[in-house]
């Protein structure tokens, strides 16, 4: 009789704990560029983010589910800046940003900054798309987390293939955009001379996305007399950058890191084909198993995974990997320092490859894959008859880089 | 000579260009002292209507109902929006304006999506004029070009040798006697902006075909049309030529050029000293191009505040 009694209020108390200790929803906030000239890009993390919630979400990966806050920095650090604070109000633990070094970098700071003075009430930044090479080195800490490339990676996978298939040359130049972006790979380029065993016939830094005509750009390229041109420019940057060349007859190969952008193939036209990009993500670059992934994306967001929405579904995946190792607290939260640490070992298995994250630097090993613009590819893009056909595809041991001296990273007691 | 040369032909064509989209935002302040905001846009929206056209009906359709359609939409704004804000100031006009440039963008946005989109010339358009010194010069950049002067000459003939030029300039200067002498203000008025936006309906056909056709052509001219109309002179046509070819120049130039403050420095022996401090003093000019055009205006506005043509009103 006494057990029975016992039993009675210990199912009594087991139904009444839930609702003192009050358990509580992983949120994460999204801060994209939705509104302005970068609006499109946003969008498109958007859209991969929310495609890779559904499989968290399917999973359980969190007892009482995953909510997600949107907010519109408007294409601008200031913004950004207001919108963590208004995020951390609303009791966000991830902020997920990818759109722009610039504005990621405001992000990062702050979030370091917010955990300085707020220990016991961190927030994670989850980087899936700023690329420049501050992010795991000087500014790198504990609580960042970067899930795409970075200038050198990038770099790193575009010499190898190109190097593995005799079409890079021995004369390289560099045009780059002027921001940290634009410098990291203009530095780079110059130091991977001997990797790449080539040498630099030239470089030029210029405004980011107010120039017209590269005419005159495209003139400077044509005196070096290069094999190669390799930049980082994306947008408007690239696409005048390689219609500039192609219309004065400039005969070089382009490596680049972002052609892959909706439009740019089919407003460069046939001036694409033959061009060089590094991409997390081609629908052919791993056989079945890209194409498997690629046809799920499809089928729920009415589009393939394009540009930067291969690695940024992949993070939020490894997010989900990194859930499931922590458990609610005793009160039923999220003990985000904890989240943190089991972030770091993270592994994902994609139809890429596996991606990993480097405990060091909190940067993903990432698979990726090289491609030529072409029309013999199976996938064509932006309703041409070419698309990307994959060269190489490189694993994350392989593309990294070596972890980065100025990463200082403090890592909170446990 | 080579650099010369190659700099003059592409730093004149871009400047024709500039021309070819701001002349319609000069013509429009000039003659009724609008600021019309949304000028850039109405070259986005000439751009759009080109590349629908051409695939409906073809490029040169696409040519000539572009302007027009663009002209109509203007001839509506002002009819049907700045005529009932005019007398509320200028203060309003650029408000109205400002708004219908989001407008506009946001519409594009709504049918043609948020990328680029693929608005070529006919390939028989697409072949190389000439050569100079290995390198091709597209005959489309001397079509844009060419279209710029025609549509400079038409302008100014119209406005300084007809009878319609002399009502529209004296509507400018004395309209309360045009209206005595029986002229319908209102209607000059809408004519006049209703041209202005033809004019950058036009460049955008022409213009779109070469550059990209995108939802951010628009604000990527809009600041850089105003500056040609400032270091020209407001409502000055002939000024608005003469700072757009300036400035067409002026980035070429500056683009070709790897120049910075430590090679001038170097010439003193300061070179070694200048690259360790770095920062401005190692900045290329040919990173700056694209700011060229704003120090010109600065200067400009700091020794003739009216603009190279302006007058002093």
């Amino acid at each position: 009789m006494k057990e029975f009694w016992t039993a009675l209020v210990l199912a009594g108390v087991s139904f009444v704990v839930p609702w003192t200790a009050q358990a509580e929803p992983v949120k994460i906030a999204i801060i994209e560029t939705l509104s302005g000239g970068q609006a499109p890009v946003g969008k498109m993390f958007l859209t991969a983010i929310n495609y890779a919630l559904i499989k968290l979400k399917d999973e359980k990966v969190w007892p009482d589910g995953i909510v997600v806050l949107e907010y519109d920095n408007q294409g601008g650090p200031s913004e950004a800046a207001d919108k963590v604070k208004a995020a951390i109000n609303d009791g966000a633990h991830i902020i997920i940003q990818g759109a722009s070094s610039a504005i990621g970098g405001q992000i990062t700071e702050d979030v370091r900054k917010h955990n300085l003075r707020n220990p016991g009430k961190e927030v994670i930044y989850f980087n899936v798309g700023a690329e420049a090479m501050e992010f795991t080195g000087s500014k790198c800490h504990f609580y960042h987390f970067r899930w795409n490339g970075n200038a050198e990676i990038r770099l790193r996978a575009l010499l190898t293939a190109m190097k593995d298939t005799k079409t890079l040359g021995t004369r390289v130049y560099v045009i780059g955009q002027n921001y940290s972006w634009g410098h990291d790979v203009e530095r780079l380029v110059k130091e991977y001379a001997k990797f790449g065993n080539y040498t630099v016939v030239g470089d030029v830094i210029h405004d980011v996305n107010k120039i017209q005509d590269f005419a005159p750009y495209v003139a400077q390229i044509k005196e070096a007399n290069p094999d190669t041109v390799i930049t980082g420019n994306w947008s408007s940057d690239l696409l005048l950058l390689m219609k500039a060349a192609g219309d004065s007859g400039l005969r070089v190969r382009f490596a680049t890191y972002w052609m892959d952008q909706p439009g740019n193939v089919a407003n460069a036209g046939a001036t694409a084909i033959g061009h060089f990009n590094v991409s997390s993500f081609y629908p052919e670059a791993n056989g079945e198993a890209t194409a498997k992934f690629a046809d799920d994306f499809k089928a729920k967001t009415g589009q393939y995974p394009v540009f930067i929405q291969g690695h940024t579904v992949h993070g939020i995946w490894g997010l989900g990997e990194g859930l499931k190792k922590v458990r609610p607290g005793p009160d039923g939260k999220l003990d985000v320092k904890q989240l943190a640490f089991a972030m770091e070992t993270v592994r994902v298995n994609t139809s890429m490859g596996e991606v990993a994250m480097r405990k060091e630097d909190h940067q993903a090993l990432l698979p990726l894959v090289v491609a030529t613009v072409s029309k013999d590819a199976k996938y064509k893009v932006d309703g041409t008859d070419m698309g990307f056909k994959p060269v190489r595809l490189i694993s994350g041991k392989d593309a990294a880089g070596p972890v980065q001296s100025s990463c200082k990273m403090e890592r909170p007691g446990a | 000579m080579e650099f010369v040369l190659v700099s003059v032909l592409n730093g004149a064509v871009h400047g024709l260009l500039l021309f070819m989209v701001s002349a319609g935002l000069t013509l429009i302040f000039g003659m009724m002292g609008v600021l019309n905001f949304a000028h850039a846009w109405f070259y986005m929206l000439g751009a759009y209507i080109g590349f629908t056209l051409t695939r409906a009906v073809g490029f040169w359709a696409g040519l000539i109902a572009a302007p027009l359609i663009v002209g109509l939409c203007g001839a509506l704004v002002e009819r049907y929006m700045l005529r009932r804000v005019h007398r509320y100031g200028h203060t309003h006009e650029l408000l109205l304006t400002f708004g219908l440039a989001f407008i506009i963008e946001e519409l594009i946005k709504l049918f043609y999506g948020d990328f680029p989109v693929n608005y070529a010339m006919p390939a028989y358009m697409k072949f190389t004029a000439f050569t100079v010194y290995e390198t091709n010069y597209p005959f489309y950049r001397l079509f844009m070009g060419g279209v710029a002067l025609v549509m400079f000459a038409v302008l100014y003939v119209l406005l300084t040798r007809t009878r319609v030029g002399i009502i529209v300039r004296a509507a400018t200067y004395r309209p309360v006697m045009v209206e005595a002498l029986g002229h319908n203000l209102p209607r000059v008025f809408m004519s006049v902006f209703a041209t202005g936006a033809a004019l950058a309906g036009l460049a955008g056909a022409v213009a779109g075909a070469f550059f990209p056709t995108g939802p951010s052509m628009a604000v990527d001219f809009g600041t850089l049309v105003f500056v040609v109309v400032v270091v020209g002179g407001l409502g000055s046509l002939e000024g608005a030529l003469v700072a757009s070819l300036m400035i067409g120049l002026f980035i070429s130039f500056s683009a070709g050029l790897n120049w910075s403050l430590a090679d001038f420095l170097a010439a003193v022996g300061l070179g070694g000293w200048a690259r360790e401090v770095g920062g401005l003093l190692t900045l290329r000019l040919s990173t700056v191009a694209a700011s060229m055009p704003f120090l010109l205006m600065l200067l400009v506005l700091l020794i003739r505040p009216a603009g190279l043509f302006g007058e002093r009103q």
